[in-house]
């Protein structure tokens, strides 16, 4: 539904950030707050880039490793890392980033779709991609994200 | 007879003495029985005055008895005054001492003379009679005795006075007696001895006279003699035997003399007759001999003729003829000798012949080597001053190379404390860089700060621009501010990037001077360690070359004493020179003079020229002497076989040598022989 909102309005507000090599946003509306790096409480029979709790304010929200779940290598996390507290479906979710690079406003124009040829269910995580002058970002679709996380969770 | 062979005997001297002694002797007989004489008489004398002396005193006794007996009698008479008188006790007391000193005189005549006195009685009564008289006597008296008590003791006193009295009288006769007696045997004995000593005068008067008598007549008989023969032998009556030469006394050696004066005059009379004989026979000798001498004389002129001539032609120079007819038997000899020194000196002349042409030849190249060594001299003096030059040279180098290596000593020692200076430092520098890294270190932890606060920035400014956002429409200035802010975060963020980067260069820069200071500091430890080394070999060049010093000084003197040497070597070879060349005109002199003289073999023309001449026989030659060993100068003639002798190796080329060696290394050995065969030619 919001996504539906922010594609009618005139401009987007994202917030970029790398993965290894690459660079992908999120939209800030989903994000709560963007913190440093803290250790984690690691959690039993979690899948691998779930990598445990923690304590944000009395309230115990998992972290999630950004990089393990788009099926790239573990984040080997650091000082400069930060985790963006994003609310998904009304649930706090921390995602650890290698590197929070930018918070951009972008034109709805400029968000083009992923190409068709790539399947369906690896098509869903990408809302689509911003073309930059020098690189080009994926938009990720946090639902997506999330969603197969929570019913395997579930 | 043997009593006169024994008066015979006897010297005048003795005989002299005899008649004196017999003389003598009687006068002494006479002296002697007057003396006897006199010391009877004076015996006699003596006797008679010892009598006399012992008769006054036997007088004194008998004065004093009485006296003593007639002072009792007073005592006796005056007993009314019932007192003795002083004066009598005194007169009693001497009277008594009189007494008492005669009874030994008294008693000791008695018994000489043998006199019928009791002298114990005697001396008694004498005792009894003074104690009645002194001690019984004045008792009564003053004890007013009866007249019956005095007249007792006045007989008492008679009784005793009359016995002293007999004896008294008894010696006095026998003392007169005594002395008539010595008195006559004293006139007796003198009129003896006069008898006696008008005797011996007599006697010893004939004695002496008859010896005076007997000896004067033998010497007289002996004079006598001995001048009857003197008289003969002096009128030349030889033929005789002189009486008196067997006595011993002086008179026979009178005669003694006597006889060797008429021996001689007879043998010397002998004598003068035996030459008169032997002159004539003499004078008809010599008359026989003159002839003969005449003979012999006209012999010895031809031989002496002969003789001459053959001289004359010696003194010519002619050597070659000798006498060929023998001379007289006495002469032969002469001309034996004559032949044998005209031999002699031919051979000779022929031997001077040679030598001198030998010695002309010797003194020849006698000369040649001295001019060969005066210029050799010269040559070596001059190189004597070259090397002398040379020396003050090399001194004037030593010299400055010392001061040279002592300064470089005392650079190389403010080196060495420059060096240790330098170590200081470094060490101090590698403090220093250590600082820095600490600074560094330091630097980087505030830039990490710095870096952290831009990245808690950079997120505060995300989460302002989220709240923006979220904002909407009314968030929309904050986000603008907080894009600033993340953006100076960012810019934060990089230039404590930047300066991590330049800290962590400047680290490593430092660490690399860290490094290279500390290889610094080994390289000068190093510097330092060789520095005193170098120190070492300095000071050791300064006293090698303070030793050169010394060792070119005495090089110095020795090349002054070469010098002095060196100029007297020119002066005496130049003397040598000289006489080098005197030697040769001499000896061309000498053979000129050689030549005056005709040998044995340039004789034969003139052989025969005078009778009885011959030639010097040619097998008689004088046999020549070893040949005279001939130096060589020259180094062509060298010796036949000179690996026999060792060439001497002189020490200046040794020296040379040992130098070249030094300093060039062992590798010429070639070059010094062939100097040493140069040193030869010296």
């Amino acid at each position: 539904m919001s996504n539906a909102i922010k594609q009618s309005g005139a401009y987007l507000e994202i917030v970029s950030f790398h993965l290894g090599d690459q660079e992908f946003c999120i939209d800030i509306m989903a994000i709560r707050e963007i913190r440093g790096w803290a250790p984690v409480t690691p959690m039993p029979h979690t899948p691998s880039y779930v990598l445990g709790l923690i304590n944000l304010r009395g309230a115990v929200i998992p972290v999630i490793d950004m990089a393990c779940r788009l099926g790239m290598n573990m984040t080997e996390p650091s000082e400069r890392s930060a985790i963006i507290v994003t609310d998904i479906k009304g649930k706090l979710v921390g995602l650890l980033v290698e590197q929070v690079s930018d918070m951009m406003t972008i034109k709805s124009e400029d968000l083009q779709p992923a190409p068709e040829i790539i399947p369906e269910a690896q098509r869903s995580f990408c809302r689509g991609i911003v073309a930059l002058e020098k690189s080009m970002v994926c938009f990720l679709n946090l639902d997506t994200v999330i969603s197969d996380d929570m019913a395997q969770a579930a | 007879m043997a009593e006169m062979k024994n008066i015979r005997g006897l010297s005048v001297k003795q005989r002299l003495w005899m008649s004196g002694l017999a003389a003598f002797a009687g006068i002494a007989t006479m002296i002697g029985v007057g003396w006897y004489e006199g010391a009877s008489i004076s015996a006699a004398l003596t006797a008679s005055t010892r009598i006399d002396a012992i008769d006054k005193k036997v007088t004194d006794f008998r004065v004093a008895d009485v006296d003593l007996v007639l002072t009792a009698m007073d005592i006796i008479v005056d007993r009314g005054e019932k007192a003795v008188s002083p004066e009598r006790t005194q007169r009693m007391e001497a009277d008594i001492a009189v007494l008492k000193k005669g009874i030994d005189a008294v008693t000791a005549f008695a018994s000489e003379h043998k006199l019928p006195i009791d002298p114990v009685k005697f001396k008694a009564d004498v005792e009894q009679l003074a104690s009645l008289i002194h001690d019984k006597l004045p008792a009564l008296v003053t004890s007013g005795a009866s007249d019956a008590d005095f007249d007792a003791i006045d007989n008492q006193i008679d009784k005793m006075g009359d016995a002293i009295e007999e004896v008294i009288t008894k010696v006095s006769v026998a003392t007169n007696d005594s002395q008539n007696a010595e008195v006559s045997v004293a006139d007796s004995k003198a009129s003896q001895f006069v008898i006696v000593q008008i005797l011996i005068g007599l006697v010893a008067a004939l004695l002496a006279g008859g010896m005076i008598a007997l000896q004067a007549r033998n010497v007289i008989n002996g004079i006598r003699d001995i001048r009857d023969s003197l008289n003969r032998i002096t009128h030349g009556d030889h033929a005789f035997a002189i009486a008196g030469t067997t006595r011993s006394d002086e008179i026979g050696e009178i005669a003694r003399s006597a006889e060797f004066l008429r021996q001689a005059m007879a043998e010397k009379e002998n004598a003068e007759a035996a030459a008169e004989e032997a002159r004539r026979s003499r004078d008809s000798e010599r008359a026989a001999n003159e002839n003969d001498r005449r003979r012999e004389e006209a012999e010895i002129r031809q031989c002496v003729d002969i003789l001459a001539g053959g001289l004359a032609r010696l003194a010519e120079g002619d050597l070659s003829l000798e006498i060929r007819d023998p001379f007289r038997a006495d002469l032969e000899r002469l001309r034996q000798d004559y032949n044998s020194a005209v031999q002699r000196l031919n051979g000779v002349m022929g031997l001077i012949s040679n030598q001198s042409s030998s010695i002309h030849a010797n003194s020849f190249q006698m000369r040649t080597a001295a001019d060969d060594l005066a210029k050799r001299t010269e040559q070596q003096a001059a190189a004597l001053e070259q090397t002398s030059s040379s020396l003050e040279e090399i001194t004037v180098t030593v010299r400055t190379a010392t001061n040279r290596a002592e300064e470089a000593g005392r650079m190389v020692e403010s080196t060495k404390a420059n060096a240790e200076r330098s170590t200081h430092v470094v060490g101090e520098a590698m403090d220093a860089m250590g600082r820095i890294e600490s600074a560094s270190r330091e630097i980087g932890n505030i830039i990490n700060v710095i870096d952290e606060i831009a990245f808690q920035t950079n997120l505060l400014a995300l989460n302002a621009g989220v709240e923006a956002a979220r904002a909407g429409e009314a968030g929309k200035g904050f986000a603008v501010v907080a894009q600033e802010v993340r953006e100076l975060a960012n810019r934060a963020a990089g230039a404590a990037k930047d300066i991590k980067h330049l800290v962590a260069r400047s680290g490593d820069e430092v660490k690399t001077g860290v490094e290279l200071v500390a290889a610094t500091g080994n390289a000068l430890r190093d510097i330092g360690a060789d520095v005193v080394a170098i120190n070492e070999h300095m000071i050791s060049i300064v006293q090698a070359a303070r030793e050169q010093n010394t060792g070119l000084a005495e090089i110095n003197s020795a090349i002054g004493r070469m010098d002095h040497v060196t100029q007297q070597n020119a002066a005496m070879v130049e003397e040598t020179n000289a006489a080098c060349h005197t030697l040769n005109e001499d000896t061309t002199k000498l053979e000129a003079v050689i030549a005056q003289f005709r040998l044995k073999e340039s004789a034969s023309n003139s052989a025969g020229m005078m009778p009885g001449y011959v030639n010097v026989h040619p097998a008689t030659p004088i046999p020549p002497r070893a040949p005279v060993v001939t130096r060589t100068f020259a180094p062509s003639v060298a010796p036949a076989n000179p690996g026999v002798q060792k060439p001497r190796v002189s020490p200046a080329q040794t020296l040379m040598g040992k130098l070249e060696n030094a300093f060039t290394g062992n590798r010429k050995p070639a070059k010094s022989s062939t100097s040493t065969d140069q040193w030869e030619e010296f």
